[in-house]
Formats: C-alpha cells, sequence, structure tokens
C-alpha cells in the first residue's frame, strides 16, 4: 500500500520533470503578440544526422523567436502520423515532419493540410505533396559517389556496393543513382552488393567475409552511409588493403570527416544537416505568417575529399 | 429386489509386482448411499480410477446397468453416467455457474447446431435444475465468487444434469464446514429418492453412520466385507478397517532414550494447527498420527523453515533457535525427508551422485570447486549403506523406481549428518521390500542417538515404529501416546473426533 | 557397461546438434574454397566472438529456470561507459575497461535484486533493464556516437596474438571459465539444482536467491566484456548498438541443447549454437546469398538444426 503509492508519487514526479524539459507550453512574447508554435516530428533521434537537423532546426526557431516542439517517431511511421495529430489538435502554427516511410507517413501530410496547417517534409519524401519540401536529392548523392570512384579508377575496375536497410527510401534512392553511373561506364564491374543494415559493426563483418570472396580483385566500394564506410575501412585496415581499394560513402559526419582526414576513407559526400534544418523552419515560419516561400528547396551535395576538407571541419 | 445399477466382481489391479486391489467386489443397488471405507493405501483411489475409465484393470469386471463396461474412455464412462465429485473441484472460475454446469455440451443439450449461444436459455434451464436438486444458487454468478461447498453443488448439479446414474463422492467433506454438510446431505437424500446410487468416500465416521446405508472396507487391496450400516458401530467398523496383525516387519524397537534433542512449545500457524508442544529425546522415534490435512505436514515444514510459524518456540537442546530457512534448519542439524518427494526432493536432470551430494556439497570440496573424487567417494558410500539400485551412479534420479529415488533424498540428507530427522511419509509410493529397509536405517539412526520426527498416514507403520505418538485431528494436538497405550484403536479414536 | 567416451559424449548432450555442424561445416568446404581457410576461420572466430560472450552468459541464466532480455542493452550500456573514458590522453586503458565492467556487474546486479527481491519473473524484469538500458545509453551519449578513442583502447578488439585474432583469446578464456564454474564449482552444481527443480533446491538448503544473484550479475558482467570489445572493434561507442543481441545469443544457447525449462546445458553446446550461427552467416556473405533470402535461410537452418538435435534426443 504505502510502496505503491510511493512509487505513484515517483512516478508522477518522473512525468512532470521531463514535460518541463521538452519544451514549455503556451508563451507569450514580450511585446504582447502571440509567439508561433512550430511542432516537429523526426525520423529518428538515435540517427545522429537527423540528431544535426534537428539541432539546426532549435537554433533557427530561437532566432526567429518562435517556439519549437520535437517529437521523436523512433522510425514508425504510425507513431509519426499520430504525433501530426496531436499537433494539430494543439493547434500548432506549422508543422516540420522528417518522414520515416515514403507511403507510409503521407497520411500525416494529407491530415495537416486538411486541417490547413502547413506541413514541411525536411530531408526525405512523401507520396503526398507537403506544402514545401526541404530536403537533397538521395539519387544525386550516390551519383556524386559513384562518379568519384569512375574518376579514382579510370573507368575501370570491380566495384562493391553496400546497401543500407533495404527497402528504405534513402537505400533505394541511392541504389537508383549508383546504378546509373554503373551503367553509363560499361568498364565498371559490380563484383557483388549486400546489406550492411547502415551499421558499423555489420558492415564491418560483411567486408572481411568479402575480403575472403574477392581478396585484391577489389578496386573500389561503395558504402551508402558513413557508419557502414567507417566499417569497411576498420576491415580493410586489418587486412592490410586500405592502401589498394578505394573507399567512398555519404554524410560527412564528423568520424568521416576525421577518416578523410587521416587519408583511410577517401571520399563522402557532405549533405547539408545545417541548411535543411535552418531552411525548413524559414519556410515554416514564412507560411504560418502567410508570406511567400517556395514550394521545393534542394540542397545540393558535395563531394568531401582531403583537398576541400577545410570547409566542412568545423 | 431389482437388479443392481453397478455391479463389480473380482477387480484385480497390480503396480509392478505389488497387488493395489486383489480380488475387489462391490454391488451397488438404485438409490443406495454406500460407503467406501479403508485406511490410506488401503486401494481405494485405485478402484475409483478403474471404474471413471482412468485406469484400466488387469482382470474383473464392471457391470453398469447390465452392460459389460470394458476399456472406455473417461468420457464415454461419463457420458454412460458414472460421475465423480473430485476433492479438487475442476471448474471454469471466469464463467457463471450455468455456463460451468454446461460446459462442453452445449450442442446436445441445447441442440444448437449453429454454434451460437443463447445464454439466457442456458440459465433458465440452470436455474430449473438448481431448484429441482434444492440448491439455493444463482446460476448467474461467476464460479470464482462461489465457496467450496457452493462449488460442490454445482458439481453435483452438472452430474445430474448428465443423467448420471452412479455419483461417487470423494471426501466431500474434507472442505466444508459443518452447516454446509447439512446442506450437502440433503441434496445427497434428494438424489436418492431420485433413485441415483452414490459411492461416498470418507474417514469421518459420523457421517458414514449419519448417510450411508452401507459399507464396503478394502484393507491392503483386498476385499475384507459389505455390511449393511445398521449391523455396525464405530468401534467395530474400526477394526474391520485397522484389523490386521502388526507382525514383526518391524525391526526391534528403542532400547534407551537421551536427553531432550529439540523442544516445541505452542507451535502455532493460522489456519493449519495451533498449540503443539512436544519434545523428542536423543535416539527417540516420534510418531506422528492423524487425518490427511490435519496439519502434520505444515507442523514439519515449520520446523524446518520451509514455512514460518506464527506463535511459539523452537528449542534445540535447551537453546531456543529462530529457523527462517531451510539453510537455517539445515546448519543447525536438522533434515527433512518430504512427503512430496517430486516436487520437494529430488532434482530429476541431476545424477545419483550429484542429488546425494546436495545439502552437503561444501563438505566436498576444495576452495570453491568441487572435488570429484571425494564427493564420488561419499556418494558410493551412502549408495551402499542404503542399497541403491542404479545402473550406475551417473545415472538420472528421475529414471530410477520409487523406493530408489526415495532413498537418494534420504542419503541426500543423511550426508549433512543432521542430528534430528523429520521422515514425512517415507515409505509413500514405496515397495514392501525398500519399505522394510528404510525401516531399519531409521531404527539404525535412532540407535546412533539421532533424534526422529516420523510422520505417516499407515497406522502398522507408526504403531510398529513409534516410541511415542502425537496425534492431531483439525489442527489440535488430541493427545500423545506411549508405546503401551497406542493401538490402532486408539489413535483412529483420536484422530476422527 | 557403458564406455565412458560414449556416455561422457551422451550426457554433453548436443550430439545431434554437433553433428549439424560438422555436416553444415563440409557442405559449405565443398561449396566454396574459401570457407575453409585459415584466415576465414579467423575471421568467423572474431565475429562470433561477442554473439558468444552473451550467449555463455545467458545459458547460466537459463540453467537457472530464467531469461535475460537486457542482454543487447547492457552491450549498449557499456560500451558507451568505456567509451567515454577511452578517449586518447586522458585515463589508462584500465579505467575505461573496469568502468565498463563495473557497469555491466552493477545492472546485472540490479536484474538479479530485482528478480529475487519482487518475484516478478524474469522475463518482465529485464525486458524493463532493456529499455532502462537503451535510455541510459542514449543519456549517457546524448545520442551521438562516441568516436576519438585511444590506440590502446582499439587495440582489444583490433589487434593479433601470436597471428590470433584477440576476440577469439578472449572467447577461448571466457569459454574456459563458464565451462568450469559450471562444471566444477558449488555454483555451478546449485544453477543446475535451482533450474531443475526449484523448491527441492531450496528444501535441500540451497540459497536460491544468492544462485540467482550470481546468475543475473555474471550474465552482466559478461554483457560488458562483449560491449567493450564491440566498442573498441568498431573504434565507437554506440548507443545503439547491441539491439537484437539478446535473440542471437538466446537462439545460440537454445540451438546448443539448453533447455528453456531449465536444469541441463551446457558449455560446449552454446559454443556450437554461436559457432553455428556465425558460420552460416559468413558462407551466406561468401556465396554472395542477398540479404532477403539470407534472413530465410537463416531462420530455416536454426530450425533444422534444433529439429535434429531433438530428435536425435528422443532416439536415446
Amino acid at each position: 500500500m504505502k510502496l505503491s503509492f510511493l512509487f505513484t508519487l515517483a512516478l508522477s514526479a518522473i512525468v512532470l520533470v521531463s514535460c518541463n524539459k521538452s519544451g514549455n507550453s503556451e508563451s507569450e512574447k514580450k511585446d504582447g503578440s502571440k509567439k508561433l508554435v512550430i511542432g516537429s516530428t523526426m525520423l529518428s533521434m538515435q540517427n545522429e544526422f537527423v540528431v544535426n537537423v534537428s539541432d539546426e532546426m532549435e537554433a533557427k526557431a530561437k532566432e526567429l523567436g518562435v517556439e519549437l516542439i520535437t517529437v521523436d517517431a523512433e522510425r514508425s511511421a504510425l507513431k509519426q502520423v499520430e504525433q501530426v495529430q496531436s499537433f494539430i489538435a494543439q493547434g500548432v502554427d506549422a508543422i516540420v515532419m522528417n518522414p520515416c516511410e515514403v507511403e507510409a507517413s503521407s497520411p500525416a501530410v494529407k491530415l495537416a493540410l486538411e486541417a490547413k496547417i502547413p506541413i514541411i517534409n525536411v530531408n526525405s519524401e512523401t507520396t503526398a505533396k507537403p506544402t514545401s519540401f526541404v530536403g537533397s536529392d538521395d539519387v544525386e548523392s550516390a551519383r556524386i559517389a559513384m562518379n568519384y570512384i569512375v574518376k579514382k579508377l579510370g573507368g575501370k575496375g570491380n566495384v562493391i556496393m553496400m546497401n543500407g536497410y533495404m527497402g528504405q527510401a534513402a537505400q533505394i534512392k541511392r541504389d537508383k543513382g549508383a546504378k546509373e553511373i554503373l551503367q553509363a561506364n560499361p568498364g565498371l564491374k559490380l563484383l557483388a552488393e549486400q546489406s550492411g543494415e547502415w551499421d558499423r559493426a555489420k558492415a564491418m563483418s560483411l567486408t572481411e567475409n568479402w575480403i575472403q570472396s574477392y581478396g585484391t580483385t577489389i578496386n573500389a566500394i561503395f558504402a551508402q552511409n558513413d557508419e557502414m564506410g567507417l566499417g569497411v575501412v576498420k576491415a580493410l585496415e586489418a587486412a592490410g588493403l586500405k592502401n589498394k581499394i578505394v573507399v567512398v560513402s555519404i554524410d560527412a559526419i564528423p568520424d568521416a570527416l576525421q577518416a578523410v582526414k587521416k587519408g583511410t576513407l577517401d571520399a563522402t559526400v557532405y549533405q547539408n544537416a545545417k541548411q535543411q534544418g535552418s531552411k525548413a523552419i524559414e519556410n515554416a515560419v514564412k507560411a504560418a505568417r502567410g508570406e511567400a516561400f517556395d514550394k521545393e528547396v534542394l540542397i545540393p551535395f558535395q563531394l568531401v575529399t582531403k583537398d576541400n576538407l577545410n570547409e566542412f571541419l568545423k | 429386489m431389482t437388479h443392481p445399477i453397478l455391479q463389480i466382481k473380482n477387480l484385480t489391479k497390480s503396480y509392478s509386482g505389488i497387488k493395489a486391489l486383489d480380488v475387489v467386489q462391490l454391488t451397488l443397488q438404485k438409490g443406495e448411499v454406500h460407503a467406501l471405507m479403508g485406511e490410506n493405501g488401503a486401494g481405494k483411489s485405485t478402484f475409483m480410477k478403474i471404474l471413471i475409465g482412468l485406469l484400466s484393470p488387469d482382470s474383473g469386471e464392471i457391470i453398469f446397468d447390465g452392460d459389460l463396461l470394458k476399456s472406455k474412455t473417461v468420457s464415454e464412462i461419463s457420458k454412460m453416467g458414472i460421475s465423480m465429485i473430485h476433492q479438487e473441484i475442476l471448474i471454469i472460475p471466469e464463467l457463471t455457474v450455468a455456463q460451468n454446469i454446461f460446459l462442453g455440451r452445449e450442442k446436445e443439450v441445447f441442440q444448437n447446431k449453429t454454434g451460437w449461444l443463447n445464454d439466457k436459455n442456458i440459465a433458465l434451464k440452470a436455474a430449473d435444475l438448481l431448484t429441482q436438486l434444492g440448491i439455493e444458487i444463482d446460476p448467474k454468478v461467476k464460479m470464482k465468487y462461489l465457496s467450496v461447498a457452493q462449488m460442490q453443488m454445482v458439481e453435483i448439479a452438472k452430474a445430474v444434469s448428465n443423467n448420471a446414474q452412479v455419483i461417487i463422492m470423494d471426501e466431500p467433506t474434507s472442505a466444508i464446514s459443518d452447516k454446509e454438510v447439512s446442506t450437502l446431505f440433503k441434496i445427497i437424500r434428494e438424489l436418492k429418492n431420485k433413485g441415483v446410487a452414490i459411492i461416498y468416500i470418507s474417514h469421518k465416521m459420523d457421517e458414514i453412520f449419519e448417510i450411508c446405508d452401507t459399507i464396503t472396507v478394502l484393507r491392503d487391496g483386498k476385499y475384507i466385507a459389505t455390511k449393511s450400516a445398521s449391523e455396525l458401530d464405530k468401534n467395530s467398523l474400526i477394526a474391520m478397517m485397522v484389523g490386521r496383525e502388526i507382525n514383526n516387519m518391524f525391526p526391534g524397537p528403542l532400547i534407551q532414550k537421551g536427553d531432550v534433542a529439540l523442544s516445541i512449545k505452542n507451535l502455532g500457524k493460522k489456519g493449519k494447527f495451533s498449540a503443539i508442544s512436544f519434545d523428542v529425546h536423543a535416539g527417540e522415534i516420534f510418531g506422528i498420527s492423524g487425518l490427511m490435512g490435519a496439519g502434520r505436514t505444515e507442523i514439519a515444514e515449520a520446523i524446518y523453515g520451509l514455512s514460518k510459524a506464527d506463535s511459539g518456540v523452537i528449542k534445540i537442546n535447551g537453546e531456543e533457535v529462530d529457523i527462517t530457512s531451510p539453510q537455517d534448519a539445515v546448519t543447525k542439524g536438522i533434515g527433512y525427508v518430504s512427503e512430496d518427494r517430486k516436487k520437494l526432493g529430488f532434482i530429476p536432470q541431476l545424477s545419483v551422485v550429484q542429488n546425494l551430494t546436495l545439502s552437503s556439497l561444501s563438505e566436498h570440496c576444495r576452495g570453491i570447486f568441487i572435488d570429484n573424487q571425494k564427493e564420488i567417494t561419499a556418494a558410493d558410500q551412502m549408495i551402499n549403506e542404503l542399497k541403491i539400485k542404479a545402473s550406475s551412479r551417473n545415472q538420472k534420479v528421475t529414471h530410477l523406481s520409487g523406493g530408489n529415488q526415495q532413498k537418494v533424498v534420504i542419503g541426500k540428507v543423511l550426508a549433512a549428518s543432521p542430528k534430528i530427522i523429520i521422515l514425512d511419509e517415507p515409505t509413500r509410493g514405496v515397495d514392501v521390500g525398500a519399505k522394510f529397509e528404510i525401516y531399519k536405517l531409521i531404527n539404525n539412526l535412532a540407535a546412533e542417538g539421532i533424534s526422529i520426527i516420523m510422520i505417516s498416514s499407515e497406522l502398522p507403520e507408526i504403531l510398529g515404529m513409534s516410541d511415542r505418538i502425537l496425534v492431531l485431528s483439525k489442527g489440535i494436538q488430541k493427545a500423545i501416546l506411549s508405546r503401551e497405550e497406542a493401538t490402532a484403536e486408539s489413535i483412529m479414536s483420536y484422530a476422527v473426533h | 557397461m557403458e564406455n565412458s567416451f560414449t556416455s561422457r559424449f551422451r550426457n554433453i548432450g548436443q550430439y545431434g546438434i554437433f553433428l549439424a555442424f560438422v555436416m553444415i561445416c563440409l557442405v559449405l568446404a565443398l561449396s566454396t574454397p574459401r570457407f575453409f581457410t585459415v584466415s576465414n576461420l579467423m575471421n568467423i572466430g572474431t565475429q562470433v566472438s561477442i554473439n558468444a560472450l552473451l550467449a555463455f552468459g545467458v545459458t547460466f541464466v537459463i540453467i537457472t529456470g530464467g531469461i535475460d532480455l537486457s542482454l543487447g542493452s547492457m552491450v549498449a550500456v557499456t560500451g558507451v561507459l568505456a567509451a567515454t573514458f577511452a578517449h586518447p590522453d586522458t585515463y589508462p586503458l584500465i579505467v575505461p575497461v573496469f568502468i565498463g565492467l563495473g557497469g555491466g556487474l552493477a545492472i546485472g546486479a540490479f536484474n538479479g535484486l530485482v528478480i529475487t527481491k519482487s518475484k516478478v519473473p524474469p522475463f518482465i524484469v529485464t525486458l524493463g533493464t532493456m529499455t532502462i538500458g537503451r535510455g541510459l545509453a542514449l543519456i549517457l551519449s546524448k545520442g551521438r556516437p562516441i568516436s576519438n578513442l585511444s590506440d590502446s583502447f582499439n587495440f582489444i578488439g583490433g589487434s593479433n596474438l601470436f597471428g590470433i585474432p584477440f576476440p577469439i583469446i578472449i572467447l577461448v578464456f571466457a569459454f574456459v571459465i563458464c565451462s568450469v564454474i559450471l562444471n566444477k564449482t558449488i555454483l555451478g552444481r546449485y544453477m543446475y539444482a535451482v533450474g531443475g527443480n526449484e523448491p527441492a533446491a531450496r528444501a535441500s538448503g540451497i540459497h536460491v536467491n544468492r544462485v540467482k544473484m550470481w546468475v543475473y550479475t555474471i550474465c552482466g558482467l559478461l554483457s560488458a566484456v562483449g560491449g567493450i570489445l564491440l566498442t573498441s572493434r568498431i573504434t565507437t561507442g554506440q548507443p545503439n548498438a547491441g539491439a537484437g543481441f539478446e535473440l542471437d545469443a538466446i537462439a545460440a544457447a537454445i540451438i546448443g541443447g539448453t533447455s528453456t525449462s531449465g536444469g541441463t546445458g551446457t558449455m560446449t553446446g552454446t559454443l556450437i549454437g554461436a559457432l553455428l550461427i556465425g558460420v552460416i552467416s559468413n558462407s551466406l556473405d561468401l556465396l554472395n546469398v542477398t540479404s532477403y533470402y539470407q534472413q530465410v535461410v537463416m531462420g530455416a537452418i536454426i530450425i533444422g538444426a534444433v529439429v535434429l538435435d531433438s530428435m536425435g534426443k528422443n532416439k536415446n
């Protein structure tokens, strides 16, 4: 009896504290005009790139003096739709969504538009057209990476591709871009492709197994994200093959930039989290205030190699 | 005289050479309440199991309503009209009384082919049935809200709705109050009027003489006699039940007594037993007797620390001790051989050696490591001493016979060199040969100065072995009888009152 | 009289699974020449090491009749903990290692304490710890991987000793210790007793709760070794590392003949179970089987191996 009372007390205390941390409700601006409230739902706050985008959104919101409520969809499209519903119920002025899935997150867009609340998709797309899209074209990132391999190998050699989690938008698009370039360059042969599930440890094991299979016949490896790219590099280093094989990946996370600096990773492709985050908030604010904004903002990718590394290191 | 509803002739059943039933017979008339009497182990439960189809007999025949019953399943027999009201009642607590009564027979009873259920119909039909039997229970109440006695009545109603011609009641009054007993008897008389025959199993003499017409007595699996209740009285019935001579199955009695080793004062546990006080001397064999459910095992478990007594003092060698767990008991020199060796006795997946050393493992170790050689030596010694028969010392205990399993459990307790040993039904499910060996062992232990508390339902055993006998009835200490005072009759008369 | 070798072999209880393992290895060796090479075998050993460590831990737990679902989360927490103290030129190597191990010990002991004191089933308790652990890992790392670890720390998972990868050496070492605990100590015997028949074990004077405390604590410690090894191998402390590891570990133990109802199981069986899983995933990569099919094949082989094993047991 006593124990269960204490437990309830402790539980409510925890809930109160955590609520306080995640944003104060309804605050009035000093000059009396009502402060804009933007709700954002992010793919997964366990993903470093998403966290970076989210941080930029936070910074931009502060700069523009709007309130930002951020929630984590934990990779569940269902949860994301529910979160958008609750944003609508709370009557936010605009919504920023970092979609979990192309199809399954679409209902959220429709719901928001029906409720006449502008919704901005950031980083990836949904089938339903949102108020505005801010992001980069994943197909392009793979083209850039593959083209770098073409250049490095002089258009001839054996390539291996490591896929992300099969069936996800980023994997499908990066696969598409890479295959386009491979088709345009018949001198390149795709030895094997396999999924490393975006995971460093998995990528490492997979590469170790590839080394057993193909050994020095491999000329280049394209990993669809940096986490996997770094796993590939670790495995190649351990086998003493790093100098013989070109490795390229995508995202330009800090670890990958360090690896480029050390020369272990040959190149990565920079996806501009900063610009995606700030542009998304800018558009959301403009849409909420009824000002003019761009329907689609494509932030270009950039190839990062040792030569231009300094622009990206903070 | 009309032809009997049930006739059983020359029923015989043996388990691995031991005869559980030896040429047993019984004749049951319509509307008769027939008591089946006998000590524990007399063969009553084997008899009933054969009758309801759980076991098949080695030989003999059962004639029900003129038909020979042969290799029928339990459900076939119940459909024919023989039902049993079990000691543990089988019900679904979340269903209503009415739903329970017709459970599994909805299609036949309500002639419903679609599979849809009409709860209203079921409740109406149940209400009808209950009033007919004079049972005052709302058929729409969920089973879980009923008392044990009420559940029993529902079971009876269920049997009647199933057109039972013969209803077997196994200790129906063991868990219900006196007032409820009289309601139950009213219902039994109602059934009698309808021509239903009842086989009534109970230890309670008063009830037998109140409700039964005829009494059949079994002893050691043998048919003794069938008599009309009016021909008998309590004493003559007890004599029939225990009647055999207690022969020299029991090797020599106690030679001398030592000091008081264990002293129990006013031990009590709510709802189980109260005000239990006795002393056990070194080298003494102290028997505890009483009917099932009298609180014998509960007292043993309280002394051994398996469950805690609410009140009372336990002294070992004159010193007051607080035993809160079996570990405590073992370190204080108490050993316990449970009546339920499958549950509390041995570890089925471990070998004979590993079970034997389980309570004394730290003595066969160097540091934290088990010294295999030492362990095997100790275990081999125990295997020889107790004459444990196993294909090898590494055989898993689960594959041994009941008697050898019991010896392993006793060996495990002895290996920890206890000063006081509690043996709860030490020979249950053990064949005659092993029984004798266990008796000899108990006497040897006592001769070595070890105090023994022996709980047993078998009167000859407890009479033959014990120096003194404590008799319990419903958790209350009725008497402590000396060897001279103790007879089957005196124990029974204390135990049933 | 039974030959002591065969009787011992039967007692080990993984007769069937051992055969299945040998058969699968033979098939693989015939289908790809790259399978049976020293370097690939070292490769498999390294890849198997972490799962095997966790499987050893969970074998103890399952033998006592329990289960531990928090293994994967413990890997993440201990990995992140160790990584936090493993930046170059901060602390000597011993510090991150001991802090990581301490973390595993603490969470394992917490599991044991709650299970023994509350009598809540281990499945529920460790399900809770699994979530708490994941949350702790994210809090400690602020949701980001912790990189830039010292060379000495990365040495643990990435180096060789006399040509043998360090993770394999740790694996062998852990295997020997775990086998000794299970077969040669009082604690090991008591584990079997508790899992085989808990009431009887208690009635025999065994301190059942103490045995359970030990078991969950050891499991936490082994998860920590796994966590440190993983962190060192991928040279980052990842808060989302180890997700799903508990299922692989439990699978290895069960494939190896540990009964989920408690009371039976061996370390040798678990090791073979872990190797079987490792060999299959390695060879599917070698044969370049698409990842869609890999999952189907893996599941089928796991079921097949266990069916074969239970058929062998029934024959006995």
